[in-house]
Parts: structure tokens; sequence; C-alpha cells
């Protein structure tokens, strides 16, 4: 057989513009699929992000008359309104410390409870679950407006059946933010207990029956096996919640409309007020870049320290 | 080897390269053609105070002169038999009307007399459709409109405050009236009012009403405690005897409140009190804070005081909404409530008992109200037949001819001569020279977020009188400097 150098084989040269007919003849139906997905992200993601970054530099006037003004909106975000963005900072991440943590560890503990059962029972509990992620969020805000109110609320009421005395939930500035955390705790994670209670249900079941038989009982399952083997969707659900904490607006919103001094006051509330209430689109631009740095700071950590060895 | 011209990473460039491609032609599409905007004036404010005096005589005139006005031709309309004028702007579509407190098919006052008063505009213009959209009177709902017309669509008509306007005209988004109005509107109108909605030489939206913040009294409440109703000129000290007379639990657990009020960044509902010593927020040339005076820390206990000393006021007072304090007096809980005249309606067609009376008196021994104007706008439009079909049909919604039309349209004082109110608003005429009113500043709105919260803490107790008002003064200070 006649040995071949690969070295001195003769190749064709292609032009670029050959190549390029070449590429678009391979991939073109690729990209007209992904065409549609492609302009959405542009037109509603891409372009609306890169336009307010564009704006967080400028005096922008809607109707014309716009100027740059480099970091002068960054030096007023925090400084304008008596520094009202440095307590909605705080107050957001207050809220998203308690949140975060308490969505977690209730739905690792539904999933849990939810697992043992038969497959019957499983789909009606994730289903009822599920229920608070298909209602309108601020339906549930204004639902627990009620029950938190001061004079007529449920809330009060059940208090007054052991003598206590009404708290004013959402009138009392030391509680108020409570209270919406605790609006929050009580409405029932639902994509964290569907997520936890699916990726339960794909681990190995010789794995627990080895378990078993080296004498661990069931939290030493659950803390040996069911975790570490979860961490994934865990990392998933850490970072879903975590954006969504951070960005917590309609229940602040819905509740407190007229704030409770400041007490309530978080990101997304601020740069709504700097926007609608003083039209300062610089501003407000300048402070939703602040939040989106804040949001990809804290995702790029959770991903570094919580992944490890987690395989997608 | 073939070379590969796209390796892996090289396609995740070309996909953010074609959406940056994309995001540039949508950004190439917009129109960024610099358009001259009037300056605003600090010398608005001072010709409401002058308006708001001239109020009481305006309201009692008699029906004669609501003939004379509607007789009087506009530049772009026709008389009719009934008060609506046919428009000659030769516009054929849809006007949106966004009116604040409007709510679609709502039991209130102002949303059927809206609903009359643009069916009879229609009727006298068969081609011209006119859509109402509502929004709500505080903070949040004038972020809406302020938001909608800013936008530069789906807005061609607006009711607004006096100092939400400024803001709009520095951005350019409302059309002057100067074409629209004539020498028979001017002579109607009152005097002062039409200085407020004046920049740069040009009058920005037409004067509606003056509707000034009076005490509503549930008068069956006092019935039940045996309290005669007070009279005009009491005093505030008269005024927490009676809330705290007013406060009681009944025996079936029911507690009932002396005194409640709204507190809002965008209500002056508290502020008569505030205001009630001699205080003022604003320098009278509007340059300088003048709220952190001894005068406006002594206003401003007298609110706090009710809570925190008194204890005549409800739990959430200084965080409730608006349907918490109506259902409150409806259902007979609560026995005070200082207020604009716009909800008397409301109460009204609920059957309650009420009465108004004028702010109790502090240390300035003068009654004193607040409140702003109210005013309709029209957005500015390039389409000159859709702008003056839309001036039309402001100018029909603040005239005498729609009193003439929707009888008790007109919800406050008048802002023209020839409209008469009815009762119950026709009790706030004598309050209206009374009020101080909001300034027509674009940085008002940024200094009344910055008080509010002062405020509010105030109420809760958790910062002094002194402090709520001492600590805005060096932002609001370069705020004013700034305009």
């Amino acid at each position: 057989m006649a040995q071949f150098d690969v070295g001195k084989i003769p190749v064709r040269q292609v032009s670029t513009g050959q190549r390029i007919v070449l590429f678009f003849r391979k991939n073109s139906w690729g990209y007209a699929f992904v065409l549609p997905s492609m302009l959405t992200f542009a037109i509603f993601t891409f372009f609306p992000v890169i336009w307010s970054f564009i704006i967080s530099f400028q005096d922008f006037r809607p109707r014309g008359g716009t100027t740059w003004n480099g970091f002068d909106n960054y030096v007023k975000a925090f400084t304008t309104q008596n520094n009202v963005f440095v307590t909605a900072l705080k107050n957001t991440a207050y809220y998203a410390i308690l949140t975060v943590t308490a969505n977690i560890l209730i739905a690792l503990i539904l999933a849990s409870l939810i697992q043992p059962l038969n497959k019957y029972a499983q789909t009606f509990f994730r289903a009822a679950y599920y229920l608070p992620a298909v209602t309108s969020a601020v339906i549930i805000a204004v639902i627990w407006r009620w029950m938190f109110n001061t004079q007529w609320g449920f809330l009060n009421y059940l208090l007054s059946l052991f003598g206590a005395d009404a708290v004013r939930w959402l009138s009392d500035p030391d509680i108020a933010l409570n209270s919406i955390v605790l609006s929050t705790v009580f409405t029932a994670p639902a994509t964290g207990v569907v997520l936890f209670s699916a990726a339960m249900g794909s681990v190995p079941k010789d794995l627990y029956e080895a378990a078993e038989l080296e004498g661990a009982g069931p939290v030493r399952k659950w803390w040996s096996i069911t975790l570490p083997l979860i961490k994934s969707t865990t990392l998933y659900v850490v970072v879903l919640y975590t954006i969504a904490s951070f960005e917590v607006f309609e229940k602040v919103y819905v509740m407190v409309p007229s704030g409770v001094g400041d007490s309530t006051q978080t990101i997304v509330t601020q740069i709504y007020q700097m926007l609608y209430s003083n039209l300062n689109y610089g501003v407000a631009s300048a402070q939703a870049i602040v939040l989106f740095l804040i949001i990809a700071t804290i995702s790029v950590f959770q991903f570094k320290f919580l992944r490890s060895d987690v395989e997608y | 080897m073939t070379k590969r011209l796209f390796p892996q990473y090289q396609r995740f460039g070309l996909f953010m390269a074609m959406a940056l491609f994309m995001t540039l032609m949508l950004a190439a599409c917009g129109d960024n053609t610099a358009t001259p905007v009037p300056a605003t004036t600090a010398a608005a404010t001072k010709a409401a105070t002058t308006a708001a005096a001239t109020t009481t005589s305006a309201a009692t005139t008699s029906a004669a002169a609501t003939t004379a006005v509607a007789t009087t031709a506009g530049a772009t309309t026709a008389a009719t038999a009934g008060g609506a004028s046919v428009s000659k702007s030769g516009f054929k579509g849809t006007l949106s009307y966004w009116a604040l407190g409007y709510a679609p098919g709502a039991n209130t006052g102002f949303s059927k007399s809206t609903d009359a008063a643009v069916a009879a505009f229609t009727k006298a213009n068969p081609d011209i459709k006119v859509e109402v959209v509502g929004y709500t009177a505080d903070q949040a709902g004038f972020a809406k409109i302020v938001n909608a017309v800013q936008a530069g669509s789906g807005v061609d008509a607006f009711r607004i405050p006096n100092d939400s306007l400024p803001v709009l005209v520095k951005q350019g988004a409302v059309a002057p009236i100067d074409e629209y109005i004539t020498d028979a509107d001017r002579s109607d109108i009152l005097p002062g009012l039409l200085d407020t909605v004046k920049f740069d030489g040009k009058y920005y939206a037409w004067p509606l009403w003056v509707p000034p913040v009076a005490m509503y009294l549930n008068v069956d409440i006092f019935k039940e405690k045996g309290v005669d109703l007070p009279k005009e000129g009491w005093t505030y000290d008269q005024f927490v005897e009676i809330a705290k007379k007013l406060t009681f639990t009944r025996a079936n657990g029911e507690k009932v409140y002396g005194y409640s009020a709204l507190v809002d960044p965008g209500l002056v509902d508290t502020w008569p009190f505030i205001l009630s010593d001699g205080a003022r927020p604003l320098s009278a040339d509007n340059t300088k804070y003048t709220f952190n005076t001894p005068e406006g820390i002594s206003g401003l206990k007298k609110v706090t005081d009710l809570a925190l000393v008194h204890k005549v006021t409800p739990p959430d007072f200084g965080t409730q909404k608006l349907d918490d304090i109506l259902t409150a007096m409806q259902k007979k809980l609560q026995a005070m409530w200082s207020r604009p005249s716009g909800d008397s309606a409301t109460l009204k067609a609920n059957g309650l008992n009420f009465q108004i009376i004028h702010m109790p008196i502090g240390k300035s021994g003068k009654a004193v109200s607040a409140g702003g104007i109210g005013l309709i706008a029209v957005a500015a439009n390039k389409d000159k037949a859709r702008l003056s079909a839309s001036m039309d049909l402001v100018k029909y919604l603040t005239s005498a001819g729609v009193e003439k039309d929707v009888p008790g349209y007109y919800l406050a004082p008048a802002a023209r001569k020839a409209v008469t109110v009815q009762e119950p608003f026709s009790f706030f005429a004598p309050i209206a020279p009374t009020a101080w009113i909001t300034p027509s500043l674009p940085a008002w709105t940024q200094i009344r977020t910055l008080i509010h919260p002062n405020l509010q803490n105030a109420i809760f107790g958790k910062m002094t009188a002194e402090d709520a008002l001492g600590q805005p003064t060096v932002e609001v200070n370069k705020l004013l400097a700034a305009q």
C-alpha cells in the first residue's frame, strides 16, 4: 500500500467568499430557526440594556436636548434623595438573605416530604405547591395587604383570639420590611419545590439501599446522599431566587405604595421612583446598571463556590 | 487542511455581533431632534395664591354669566344648543383623555360626570370618539400619567395638578394653548390662574378647578357621642378635644377614631395643620426652603401629636390608602377626615351624613388650607387636526358649558367665573381663597418626595419634627438653586 505523506497531499485553496458560502449552506437553516429568538432577545433584552447603559451616562431628555454628563449619574444615584439608594441597597440585601435562605430550606423540606409519597400524591402536591407560581404576584400582594391590615386584617384577628395586641404589620417602620419578608416566605416556593422534587426523583435508588444496609437513617441519607446529588439543582434555584429577591418590586409597591419612611425602599422601587416621580432617566438608568452589576457579581460568586463538581 | 473559518467561540461572537447590529439599527430609528422647550418660572406660584383668593366670588356667579360664556365662539368651535361645541378641526377618530380619579363603570361622582361630559361632547361631534383612561390621585397615579405623556403617544388630553405640569412642559410634552384661548376665555378664567400655567411667555393648560383641603365631619358619629358640631373658626385645641371624645370603642368591639388623613408624596391632606402656625415650605420667590422654621416644626408637631400624644388616629395613620379611609368613613369608624372636595361626591352618593368645615386655626390666627389647581392639558402633537380636536375637547371640559350639560360636573370651586358649583362642592368655595397652592416648579415633585418619608417618620415617632423638616434643607436648596 502506498504510504501517503500528509504534508505533501495537495490541498485545494478555498477563497474567503467561498468559505462564507459554504458556511451558510451548512448552517443557514440553523440560524434561520434561531432568528426569531435572536430578534426577541435583541429587541426586548439586549437593546434596552444597551440603551439603558448609554442613558446612564447622559442627562436624557425624551424629546430632545440630551447631553452627556459622564459618571455624574452614578454619583447622584448614591447621594441624591438623602442617600436613599444606600438604604434601598441595605433593605434589599436584608430581604434577599432572609427570603432566599428560607425559600431554599422550605423548598428542600417540602420536596423531601413529597418524595416518598406515591406517584399520584406526588403529582397532586407538586401541582398544589406550584399554584402560587401561576397566580398573579399582584393579587397575592393585595391579599397579603389585607391580611396585614391593622384594623381589619386576618393576622391581627388571630392575635386577638389569644388576647394579643394588634401589630402594625405594614405601618411600623421596624416591622414593615419583615412583614414583606414574611409574606414571601409564607408563599410556597413553587419553582423550588418542583425542581427539587424532580431532582430528588432522579437520584439512583440503589444508593439509598446501600446506605440503609450500612445503617444510615433517613436524616443521614438525606444529608449525605440527597443533598450532594442535587447540588446542581440547588445552584440553579439559589441563583434564581437571588435574582428574584434583588428585583422585588410588586410586593412592596402594592403593600406599601406610599412607603413607610424609607424602611421599605428597595432597589427597584427606588429606580421606579427616580424614573417616574423625578423623571430622572439618567440616574434611574445608573441605578439599574448598579443592580445589574450586583446581581451579576453575586451570580458569579455563587457559580464559583457552589459549582465544584456539578455536571450539567 | 482547510482552515476553520468559524471556530466555536467565533459563532458566539457572530451571534452577539448580529444582536448588536440590530440594536444599533433600532437605536438609529429614534428621533433625537432637539426641540426648543420653554423655561419655567417661579412667578407662576405667586400668581396661584392670588388666584385662589378670588375663587369665592367666582363660585357664586349667577347663571346669566354662564349663558354669556357659552355663546362666545372659540377660534375652532361653533356653539350648539347644548354646552358642547362643534369642533371645526376636521379630525375624525378617537382621542384619548386621561382623567384623574376616573374608573370605568365606577359608582363615583367623577366617573359618572366624566362619562356624561364626554358623551355630550361626542354627541355634538359624532366623528370624534373619546376614550377615557383613569389614573389614581396619588404618587403612583401621577407617575403613570407623566410617563404616558412623556412616551408621546396614547395620550391626547390629560388631567393633571398644577405642580406636576412644569416638569412635562420642560420636557416639551405639552402643547401651548395660546392659539386656542380667546379673550372671552381669558376674562372668564379667574385672575391669576392662567399665570400658574404660563411658562416662557406661553400658556400650557386649561384651569379646571381649585379643590382645597377641608375637614369632613361624620355627623352621625357626633350625634352618637352627643358632641356638638364645631363652628367655623375652631382652633386646633378645640379640634383635639373633639377628636378625643370621638375616639372610642363601641359595645360590639368596633374602634372609632377621631381623625385621619392620607399621607402621600402627591397629596397635601395634612399640610393645613403644618401650615397653620404660619410656616410655608418655600420662600415667596421659591428660591429657599423655609419649612424648617419654628412655625413649621410646631405645625408638624400638631400632626404627630395626634398620633403619638392624643392617640386619636388609626394605627395605620401615615400609610393608609384612600380605600381604607373611605371605608372607615362610610362604616362610621372615623369621625373626621381632612381631604379635598372630590371625595365628597362619593360620600354623598353612598348616603353618608357629613358636613364640611374649614381646617382648625393654628397660631397664625387665620384659617389655612392647602391644595393645587386642577388643570387639563393637551399633549404635544404634530398632527394639527388631532391637536385642534383635543383643544376643543379640553376647552369644553373646562367651560361653563359642561356644567350646563352635566350638572354637578364640577367637584370643586371652578376656575371660571361663569360656573356655579353645586352642593356639596359649593361648601368648599369659601375655603379655596385661604388655600396655599402647591408651587408650579419642575423641582417640586422631587422636593415633595424628599419631604414625604420624613413626615411619615415623624408621625411614626422615629424622627422629631425638627429633624424631619430640617434634614431635607441642603438638598432642597440645591434643587431650587439648580432651576
